[in-house]
C-alpha cells in the first residue's frame, strides 16, 4: 500500500503518469486500537524481552566497573602499554571511524545489489529463475560468517595485496580513499572488510526487499501498466515508492548485521587501531577488536573494562539502528493496514 | 552467562570424575576405557598439541587417569587457574610471583619454545643478521626500508632492496607479542611501548595466529614478522619465507657492540642447542633461582619488572651462542587445592610430564626442558600438599 511518510517529497508534476489521489482516509491514532499505551505490561511474557536487554546492558556496565576512561574515551587516541604508563590513552575514536567505513561502504554496496536483485526477482524474472534466485539469495544468508572470513582471507586476501589494490590505487588513486601511501597496500585492510561484510549482509536485505516490493498490491501496478508507463517506470514510480518504508527497514537492518560482526572481519581487517590514511590500510571496528583482544584482557583487568564499555556503545548503536528500523516497519504495517482497510484507491 | 555455563560444565564433570574416584568404580572405569579422574586444562594454544600428545601416552601407562586440555588463550588459561576452575593454567608468559602467591599458584614450566624473525624478500634467499634494536626500529618506525645502514652493516656482501619494510605484528593477545615486544624493550632505548600480550603497535597491519601470520606474510613482499619456532616447518615450506639470525647480546642496549673484553656482536642461528642454552644462561643470570623468568636475551628476572639496560654477557656460559628469543611455556596449578587426592593427580601427571616429555616435546616443535629447569620443578611440585 502506498504510505504517506511525514517529510514525504510529492512526485514531481512532470513525472506524474499516475493519478494524484489527495483524500487519503485519515489515520486514527495508533493506540486507540490497541487500548492502553502501558497494557502490555499486564502480561509477564511481555515483559521477558525487556528484562533481557535491561539484564545485559546492567551486567557490561557492572563489568564496566564503571571506569572512567576520561574525555579522551572518545578520541581516536588510543595507546596501550606504552612505556611511560601515564601516557597510555583509551579513545575509542578510531574503532568507530573504522565501524562506520566497513557498515557504511558495505551498506552502500549492498543496498544498490540489492535493489537490483530484489527488482530482478519481482518485476523482470520469469517466475522459475525468480524462485531460483530467492532460493539461492536465502541459501546465501544462512552461510555462517566464518566461512566468508576464511574464503576472504585464503582467497581473496592475496588477490587484493597483489593486484586488485595496486591497480586501483593507479588508476582511481585521485579519488579520495583510493589513494594513499603505497605501504597500506596489503592483504588486509578496510577494503577487504567491506568486500565481505557486503556479501554478508547481500541475502538479508535481498530478502527484505524483496518481500517489501512483494507486498505492493498488483492492482497498482496494472493501474501503472495501463497507463502506459513501462515495466521500470511502474517499478521505480509505484513499487519502490510504495516499499520505500520497507526498504529503508532493509537497509537498517542491514547496517545492524554489519557493525555486529565480528569474526569475519577480524580475520580480514588487520586490527590497527588508528585512523586509516586510505581504503587500502589496515583498521578495525568495535565487534573484530572486543573478538581478538578478549584473551588478553584477562591479563590486563583495565583493557577488559575499556572492551566492555566498546561494548557498551557498540550495545547503544545497535539498539538505536534496531528501534528506527522497527519504527519503519511498524509504520508502513499501520498505513498498510488503515488505507487497505479502508478499501478504497490508495495512491497519490 | 558464559562464566555460569563453564561453572556448570566444569561443576558437572569434576563432579561426576570425583563421584566416580571416591565410589571406588576405578577398577570398572579403567578396564571400561573411561576415566576415574579428569585432570582438567585451559590456556595457550601453543601449548595446546603438546598435552594433547601427551594425554593419551599418559593415560595409557595410568589407566583411568585422563588429561582433557583445551585451546583457550593464555589470559584465559591464567584467570581460569586464578578462579580454580581447571586444575592446570596453561600460558606462555609467566604469572609474577607476587600474584601468583596471592592465588596459591605456582609457575611450573614445561617445555622451551623460541620465535624467529621471518621476512618476505624477493631475492633474497639466505638467513639475514638482526638484532633487538634493529628490530625495534623497524617495529616503530625508525628504520623503514630494507637498505638501512643498520642492516647493511650487520648484513656486508648483501645486496639489500630500497623497498618500504612492512612489519607485522598479531592482532589477537598472544604470549609472541609478549616476547617480541620484550624484546625491543630490552634493546633499544627509544622504544616508546612497554612489553605485553598486546600493545598499541605504531605501525603496519596485523594478523591473527601464528598461521595468518605465516599466510599474510608469504602475500606481503618485503614484510617482517615474529612467529613461533612450532611454525618451521610451513615457513620452510614457502619459498617466499626465510627467517634471521638473532644478535646476541655481545652488544650494549642499543646495539653498540661493546668495546673490549665482550667482542663483536655474534648472530645466533635458532638450532634446538642454542635455544636451550638461552634458557641454561637466563637461569644462571637470576639471583635467586626462579622459573618466573624472561628469558630474552639470556634472561632477565621477572619477579617485579624486567630489568631495563640489561647487558650481560654469556661469558658465565660454557656455549657461547644463545639464541635470546626465547621463552619458558608454563602450567599453573594451585599449591592449596581443594582436594588433594585429586592434586596428587595432578601432580603425578606433571612430574611425569616433566620426566618423558622430552620425547614428546619435538613433536609439537617444543624443545625439552633443559636439567636445570626440570630441577627448579620437582623442587616446586614436591612442595604442594597431596595425599599420600
Amino acid at each position: 500500500m502506498v504510505v504517506e511518510a511525514p517529510g514525504d517529497q510529492p512526485v514531481p508534476p512532470a513525472a506524474g503518469v499516475l493519478p494524484a489521489v489527495d483524500d487519503a482516509p485519515a489515520r486514527p491514532p495508533p493506540s486507540a486500537a490497541r487500548g492502553s499505551r502501558w497494557a502490555w505490561i499486564g502480561s509477564p511474557v511481555a515483559l521477558i524481552p525487556l528484562l533481557l536487554v535491561v539484564a545485559v546492558a546492567a551486567v557490561l556496565v557492572a563489568a564496566s566497573h564503571f571506569q572512567d576512561f576520561g574525555p579522551s574515551f572518545w578520541s581516536t587516541d588510543y595507546n596501550f602499554l606504552p612505556a611511560d604508563s601515564a601516557a597510555s590513552s583509551w579513545g575509542i575514536g578510531a574503532f568507530l571511524v573504522g565501524t562506520g567505513i566497513t557498515a557504511g561502504a558495505a551498506l552502500v554496496l549492498a543496498t544498490v545489489l540489492s535493489l537490483a536483485l530484489s527488482i530482478s526477482i519481482v518485476v523482470y524474472l520469469p517466475s522459475v529463475p525468480s524462485r531460483v534466485l530467492t532460493i539461492l539469495t536465502n541459501l546465501l544468508a544462512g552461510i555462517p560468517s566464518v566461512v566468508y572470513g576464511i574464503w576472504g582471507y585464503v582467497i581473496l586476501a592475496p588477490y587484493f595485496a597483489l593486484s586488485l589494490e595496486p591497480g586501483l590505487r593507479d588508476a582511481i588513486g585521485w579519488i579520495p580513499g583510493f589513494g594513499g601511501p603505497a605501504s597500506d597496500i596489503g592483504p588486509h585492510g578496510l577494503l577487504l572488510a567491506i568486500v565481505i561484510l557486503t556479501i554478508m549482509i547481500i541475502p538479508l536485505t535481498t530478502a527484505l526487499m524483496r518481500e517489501a516490493l512483494r507486498g505492493v498490491p498488483n492492482d497498482l501496478l496494472e493501474a501503472g501498466l495501463a497507463l502506459g508507463a513501462t515495466r521500470w517506470e511502474v517499478a521505480r514510480r509505484v513499487q519502490m515508492r510504495s516499499a520505500r518504508l520497507g526498504i529503508g527497514s532493509a537497509v537498517l537492518l542491514g547496517f545492524g548485521r554489519a557493525i555486529g560482526e565480528s569474526v569475519a572481519v577480524a580475520m580480514v581487517i588487520g586490527a590497527v587501531p588508528m585512523l586509516p590514511a586510505s581504503l587500502y590500510a589496515a583498521s578495525t571496528t568495535q565487534a573484530s577488536f572486543i573478538f581478538y583482544q578478549l584473551d588478553s584482557a584477562f591479563f590486563y583487568p583495565v583493557l577488559l573494562r575499556f572492551l566492555v564499555e566498546i561494548a557498551i556503545v557498540l550495545l547503544a548503536i545497535a539498539l538505536v539502528v534496531n528501534l528506527f528500523a522497527q519504527r519503519l516497519t511498524q509504520t508502513e504495517i499501520a498505513t498498510a493496514t488503515t488505507v487497505g482497510g479502508a478499501g478504497g484507491p490508495a495512491g497519490r | 552467562m558464559a562464566v555460569a555455563v563453564v561453572l556448570l560444565v566444569v561443576g558437572i564433570g569434576a563432579g561426576y570424575a570425583l563421584g566416580k574416584y571416591y565410589g571406588g568404580s576405578s577398577s570398572t572405569g579403567a578396564s571400561a576405557g573411561g576415566c576415574t579422574t579428569t585432570i582438567s586444562e585451559t590456556g595457550s594454544s601453543l601449548i595446546y598439541p603438546y598435552l594433547q600428545i601427551l594425554s593419551p601416552n599418559y593415560t595409557a601407562e595410568n589407566p583411568g587417569i585422563c588429561v582433557s586440555p583445551a585451546s583457550t588463550g593464555s589470559g584465559t588459561g591464567i584467570s581460569s587457574a586464578e578462579s580454580g576452575l581447571v586444575d592446570i593454567g596453561g600460558t606462555d608468559a609467566y604469572l609474577l610471583p607476587s600474584t601468583a602467591s596471592q592465588y596459591n599458584l605456582i609457575n611450573v614450566p614445561i617445555a622451551i619454545s623460541a620465535q624467529l624473525i621471518v621476512y618476505n624478500l624477493p631475492g633474497i634467499t639466505q638467513h639475514l643478521n638482526l638484532n633487538g634494536t634493529i628490530l625495534a626500529m623497524i617495529y616503530q618506525g625508525a628504520i623503514t626500508t630494507w637498505n638501512n645502514p643498520l642492516i647493511q652493516a650487520a648484513n656486508p656482501g648483501v645486496t639489500l632492496p630500497s623497498n618500504t619494510i612492512v612489519p607485522l605484528h598479531r592482532s589477537d593477545g598472544s604470549g609472541d607479542t609478549f616476547m617480541f615486544s620484550s624484546l625491543c624493550y630490552l634493546s633499544w632505548s627509544g622504544w616508546t611501548h612497554s612489553y605485553g600480550t598486546t600493545i598499541s603497535w605504531p605501525i603496519g597491519p596485523g594478523a591473527e595466529g601464528n598461521s595468518g601470520m605465516v599466510t599474510t606474510l608469504s602475500s606481503t613482499p618485503y614484510g617482517i614478522a615474529y612467529i613461533g619456532i612450532s611454525y618451521l616447518s610451513e615457513i620452510q615450506a614457502d619459498a617466499h619465507l626465510q627467517y634471521a639470525a638473532l644478535g646476541d647480546q655481545n652488544a650494549n642496549f642499543d646495539g653498540q657492540v661493546a668495546s673490549g673484553g665482550a667482542g663483536q656482536q655474534n648472530y645466533i642461528m635458532p638450532t634446538p642447542q642454542n635455544i636451550s642454552e638461552d634458557a641454561n644462561l637466563a637461569l644462571n643470570n637470576l639471583q635467586p633461582p626462579s622459573v618466573a623468568i624472561s628469558l630474552i636475551l639470556g634472561g632477565v628476572p621477572g619477579a617485579t619488572d624486567l630489568v631495563l639496560g640489561h647487558g650481560g654477557t654469556n661469558a658465565t656460559s660454557a656455549d657461547p651462542t644463545p639464541y635470546g628469543d626465547t621463552n619458558l611455556e608454563y602450567t599453573l596449578i594451585s599449591t592449596h587445592p581443594k582436594s588433594s587426592a585429586h592434586q596428587k593427580w595432578v601432580v603425578n601427571f606433571l612430574e611425569w610430564a616433566l620426566t618423558y616429555g622430552g620425547t614428546y616435546a619435538s613433536q609439537a616443535n617444543f624443545l625439552p626442558l633443559t636439567a636445570e629447569v626440570i630441577g627448579y620443578d620437582m623442587l616446586a611440585l614436591n612442595a604442594v600438599p597431596v595425599s599420600a
